[in-house]
């Protein structure tokens, strides 16, 4: 029997809601707080290497975000590293800790669909990064004007923009993998087990799994050099299933305009060519759209598999 | 014999003795010579042409050797009637000369025939009354009409010739025949749009006149500068030098001969493009003309990457007049593989005196096929998802 109306009907209620929880609740506190701190520790840091090194550069702007001094990592490496926490603390128990305090139920009693308990979740979650993204933008752009008593450019402001979209499809993965995890496993305490492995095996362990891989699937042929190409063509694919090093190449090709490619490059392709020469930011989010657009997709996919199983499970329990 | 010899040595031994004692004596004359005694009064050109109507000065000269103070009186006769004459010494008219003893006085007689006086030699006598001696000077005054060969111009190579941005210089030498020193001034009559300059000799200071010594010659070099635009030919530079009642021309001549000057540039005068990988990218460049011959046989190439291909159309262009321009099409096409950004392809224009080059920067832009294969990708996700809520939704 087929039900009347949008599935999605409540949807903005329950993720406006959604995100006014995460927004006062203490475990969003402290996980902003410690990425706040390090943001601030890096950006303060790079505006200390730029002032030092720096004469002239049309993206002084994007500097601030790449350039890192030791020991601290820089802005982009930060948010690469942080931003999967941040999404996996978010939503590790969103469906299972609904089962957990019994209030699924109670929930679903509201005249609303199941659809739109899970995408007002997922959209709520992904506002609060957003927010949380902007403001932290707002806020190193701000030390920046700050210290360095320069304005930013168009191009930095539109390249900056470009990459807060990257970085909220990226963190949108990992919010889309931890809220499967959160359907798929009902112990909340699991899930999060759960989601903080793979991340642990995508950010920190693939790699070395992908030269491995790479080995295997595309042996060196001594006599054969085209075969060490293949195989480190091979070593990029393997590593591009995680999204750690599609993000990787995003923030590469954005923040650094003088770069214009993310594969290997052979002589020929270099020969003749303008080393430095900034690219139109059109182009820059040409050269990286396949990998965005392998972001997007594996958030959207990966959240249709936990719609799927949320819509297929017993929640009257 | 032995005797005879004796004594021919011994004849040969006076004589030399003789003679080596005559020089001596020789010399004790001339010093007897020089301090001859006596009043004197000499010019240097008694025999002399004078132009009418004009002023001529005359210099005398007075001179009185080892004689106590002389007082002479002066006379002039034998000046036609109609003549002015003068004698002046010291800027005044006189008519009577104190000389000291070995002392010179120098005295000037100014001589103006009328306008329109002939005569072939007019005897002038000069007589220098003193003590109660005379000092006779007679002269002849011969009437001219023509200039007296005052100035004399003579270039060492009159015909020089070279390029429109090359500096001529012609080597004149000015001889100054008159009998005095004069100021002369320089003029070089040159086409319009030509530049002239004088020199003294090799020196630097440009220079508008030039005092010549009387009977000396100087160097003067003459630099002209044509335009740039000239056109190829001939053309005359008249110099001409004056003063002191002289001048004299001489006629020079410059070959310029005609240069093509090609500029290449790039569609609207910029050099820079747009291309996309592996597609072909046409170009509208042009070839102008901006020298004084036409160019010929022009051929183009270009320097492009590996991998890239660079036609033109023409190839060649055959005759380019001057100020004309001519549309050469060039057709850029990337390598298939060439990365986003931009790559220096220098294109050669070259043929005879012409070689030009541009480097002409193409920005390579990314093929979109790949961002509508990554829009397929997202949308086909969205797909998925849809077909999820329309197979589980509303439960």
């Amino acid at each position: 029997m087929r039900r009347e109306g949008s599935p999605f009907k409540g949807t903005a209620t329950i993720a406006f809601k959604e995100a006014a929880d995460h927004m006062t609740s203490a475990r969003m506190h402290l996980i902003m707080l410690l990425v706040l701190l390090t943001a601030i520790a890096a950006v303060y840091g790079a505006i200390g290497r730029i002032t030092e090194t720096t004469a002239e550069d049309p993206f002084l702007f994007l500097k601030l975000l790449t350039e890192a001094r030791e020991p601290l990592p820089s802005f982009a490496a930060l948010l690469g590293f942080l931003l999967p926490l941040v999404a996996i603390a978010l939503v590790f128990d969103a469906v299972n800790g609904e089962y957990a305090r019994r209030t699924m139920s109670r929930l679903l009693a509201q005249p609303i669909y199941r659809d739109a308990v899970l995408f007002g979740k997922f959209l709520g979650g992904l506002l609060v990064i957003a927010i949380a993204l902007l403001t932290l933008w707002l806020l190193m752009t701000g030390l920046g004007i700050l210290f360095l008593g320069l304005p930013p450019s168009a191009a930095d402001i539109v390249r900056g923009v470009a990459y807060l979209a990257a970085t909220l499809a990226y963190a949108g993965v990992w919010l889309a993998l931890a809220i499967a995890f959160s359907t798929l496993i009902r112990s909340p305490a699991t899930s999060a087990l759960a989601a903080l492995s793979v991340w642990l095996v995508l950010a920190v362990f693939w790699d070395m799994i992908a030269p491995l891989l790479a080995s295997v699937l595309a042996p060196i042929d001594p006599l054969d050099p085209m075969t060490v190409v293949t195989q480190f063509e091979t070593q990029q694919a393997v590593s591009r299933f995680s999204p750690q090093t599609l993000y990787g190449e995003i923030t590469g090709m954005l923040l650094n305009p003088a770069a214009r490619s993310v594969g290997p490059l052979f002589f020929d392709q270099v020969q003749g060519a303008i080393a430095g020469a900034p690219l139109p930011t059109l182009q820059s989010l040409l050269v990286v759209w396949p990998q965005l657009a392998g972001l997007v997709a594996a958030m959207i996919l990966l959240f249709t598999l936990a719609y799927v199983v949320f819509q297929r499970q017993e929640v009257r329990a | 014999m032995r005797t005879i010899a004796r004594w021919i040595t011994a004849a040969a031994l006076a004589l030399g003795a003789t003679f080596a004692c005559t020089p001596a004596v020789a010399q004790d004359q001339q010093q007897e010579v020089a301090k001859l005694t006596g009043f004197w009064l000499t010019t240097p050109h008694p025999e002399l042409a004078i132009r009418p109507g004009e002023t001529e000065t005359i210099p005398l000269t007075l001179r009185n050797d080892n004689l106590p103070p002389q007082r002479a009186s002066l006379e002039v006769t034998g000046v036609p009637e109609g003549w002015a004459w003068s004698l002046r010494g010291g800027n005044r008219e006189i008519s009577a000369v104190i000389v000291a003893p070995d002392a010179t006085q120098e005295i000037n007689l100014e001589l103006t025939p009328p306008e329109g006086a002939s005569g072939e030699r007019v005897p002038i006598n000069v007589k220098a009354r003193y003590a109660n001696q005379t000092a006779d000077l007679p002269l002849v005054v011969k009437l001219s009409e023509a200039a007296e060969g005052g100035l004399e111009l003579k270039s060492e190579l009159p015909a020089l010739r070279g390029t429109a941005s090359s500096t001529f210089s012609f080597k004149i030498e000015a001889t100054n025949d008159g009998a005095e020193e004069n100021l002369f001034s320089l003029a070089a009559n040159v086409p319009d749009g030509f530049q002239s300059r004088f020199k003294r000799g090799y020196g630097s200071e440009e220079i508008t006149g030039l005092p010549i010594e009387a009977g000396a010659s100087e160097n003067v070099t003459l630099e002209v500068t044509p335009p740039r635009s000239a056109p190829a030919g001939r053309y005359p530079v008249v110099v001409e030098v004056a003063g002191g009642g002289a001048s004299a021309t001489t006629e020079l001549s410059i070959e310029v001969t005609g240069q093509p000057d090609v500029t290449l540039t790039g569609p609207q005068e910029r050099l820079s493009g747009q291309a996309e990988a592996g597609k072909e990218a046409s170009f509208p460049f042009a070839l102008a003309n901006n020298g004084s011959a036409p160019a010929t046989d022009i051929e183009l190439s270009a320097s492009p990457p590996s991998g890239w291909k660079v036609e033109f159309e023409p190839v060649r262009v055959d005759l380019i007049a001057p100020d004309a321009t001519r549309q050469v099409n060039v057709r850029i096409t990337p390598s298939e593989k060439a990365i986003a950004g931009d790559y220096m392809v220098s294109v050669r224009a070259s043929g005879g005196p012409v070689s030009e080059s541009a480097q002409f920067r193409v920005t390579v832009n990314t093929s979109t096929i790949w961002g509508m294969a990554g829009l397929g990708v997202i949308a086909t996700a969205v797909l998925v998802l849809g077909l999820a809520v329309m197979r589980y939704g509303r439960r």
